[in-house]
């Protein structure tokens, strides 16, 4: 969850290189404290079970699975919607959405999973359309302000150029916006790896079994590194993220 | 409409347990403000003058923010045990970014010749900071201390499965009860009751942003 609220002016050429650097070395960190509790705390045979290859492989692929589909499915949603509500004729419809995220940011994501649970069942499904749900927001967001943000006097010399409104979008607006609103997907990506942690509670698998296996049992161990898993896995969708924001940019900006 | 009344036969069917998940949950939300604002801004203060430590320290904090809630809740379980402290320090960790973003964005949007000026006036470099860089950030460190709260009311919720209490207590023990009658009113209780504390922080903040913002910049 990075970007709460996009802020341009700060993203120098020190901050994009740290970017890239800082959670490398934290995932690094945080793999040396997992591989230290393996190796050298009290690993019992329960601990054993709760760690099983062939069960951690089984949930990263779960948890994989979940962050992707909910995360193309925001994309699909969020990015469409967002260059609506954006078009003339929507003033009060978008201010209302603008305004409005700023405070469902506060809805916690774990009331969110559990209300579509209720209505949809178990399952995986269920986890990817509340992920989709709750990662909604910050693409929006960041495709309404990225649109926003775009020079009017840049969109005028492109009408005068005789551009139709599509070209104006697809040329224009949307290539300004760019960054802004990858920098919204990464967000939604990383919100959504992080929080399929939470698909165990409505069958929906995922690493956050592991953890919830160790706080049953009591075995620090198995909640340490579940934990530590979780949080690298996240960090190298954030870092990947990085990756892609700074070489889809357009070249002219 | 039934769902409605029923909710709220609910939640005053036990107003005493509403209101001891609301305190926690609002605790959470005050005790974490206050200690991750003053250590937020105080770094912001500490690292402005320095590029690099400056961005090192925003980069780190973005980090925090990075890392699911679920593993920082339990990361810190082996060495502090459940309940208050790791719940403390996840939402302590998580609220760094949005304060310290904008402490450093706020002090340097100050205009050179204002400070100038101060230093002119022969005020010392410590009352520089406090006397004009400080209120003229204010307003900007607000809104960050605003997103942090929102941010943290959401997270919080989270507390119930590390025995932290807060209003996600109704969110675990509805879905354990579920289908049962009252799980689903307990599930959207503690939902709605998140929402609704955020409005009312929301709606604090902005008071003491005009109270607190000096006059001159209003």
């Amino acid at each position: 969850m990075s970007t709460v609220s996009p802020n341009l002016s700060s993203r120098t050429p020190l901050s994009e290189r740290l970017d890239l650097i800082v959670s490398p070395i934290f995932a690094v960190i945080l793999g040396l404290i997992g591989t230290a509790v393996w190796l050298y705390s009290d690993i019992d045979s329960i601990t054993e079970d709760i760690l099983a290859p062939e069960k951690l492989q089984r949930q990263l692929g779960e948890t994989l699975v979940l962050g992707f589909s909910s995360s193309i499915l925001v994309i699909l949603v969020a990015i469409p919607l967002g260059i609506v509500v954006t078009r003339k004729g929507f003033p009060r419809l978008k201010n209302f959405l603008v305004d409005t995220l700023g405070l469902a940011q506060a809805l916690p994501a774990y009331g969110l999973i559990v209300i579509f649970f209720s209505f949809m069942g178990a399952g995986i499904t269920t986890v990817i359309f509340a992920l989709a749900t709750f990662s909604l927001l910050p693409v929006l967001r960041n495709t309404i302000v990225g649109l926003e943000q775009v020079d009017k006097s840049v969109i005028d010399a492109g009408r005068g150029m005789g551009y139709t409104s599509r070209q104006i979008l697809m040329k224009i607006e949307l290539p300004l916006s760019v960054e802004v609103i990858i920098a919204g997907i990464r967000t939604a990506i990383v919100i959504n790896v992080g929080m399929s942690a939470l698909a165990f509670l409505v069958g929906g698998g995922g690493l956050g079994e592991t953890i919830n296996s160790g706080l049953k049992l009591d075995r620090g161990p198995a909640i340490l590194i579940g934990a530590v898993m979780v949080a690298i896995l996240a960090l190298v969708f954030d870092f990947l993220s990085a990756l892609a924001q700074k070489y889809l940019k357009p070249k002219g900006l | 409409m039934d769902f409605l009344l029923s909710l709220l036969e609910f939640a005053f069917g036990r107003q005493e347990q509403v209101l001891e998940a609301l305190a926690q949950h609002a605790g959470y939300v005050v005790s974490v403000l206050v200690t991750a604002g003053v250590f937020a801004i105080v770094t912001g203060i500490v690292t402005r003058r320095n590029q690099l430590a400056r961005e090192l320290a925003l980069s780190i904090a973005s980090v925090f923010l990075t890392i699911p809630s679920l593993a920082l809740f339990v990361i810190f379980i082996p060495l502090v045990g459940l309940g208050f402290a790791p719940s403390f320090i996840a939402l302590f960790l998580y609220s760094l970014l949005p304060i310290l973003r904008n402490t450093i964005t706020g002090l340097d949007g100050i205009d050179p010749g204002v400070l100038e000026s101060a230093k002119g006036m022969g005020l010392s470099p410590l009352q520089v900071l406090l006397r004009v860089e400080l209120p003229l950030a204010w307003p900007v460190i607000l809104a960050g201390i605003r997103v942090s709260s929102m941010l943290i009311v959401g997270i919080a919720a989270i507390a119930t499965l590390v025995a932290g209490g807060g209003l996600g207590d109704f969110i675990k023990s509805g879905l354990a009860r579920l289908p049962l009658p009252n799980s689903l009113e307990a599930i959207w209780l503690g939902t709605i009751l998140c929402l609704l504390l955020a409005l009312v922080i929301d709606l604090i903040l902005q008071a003491a942003r005009l109270a607190t913002i000096s006059k001159g910049i209003r």
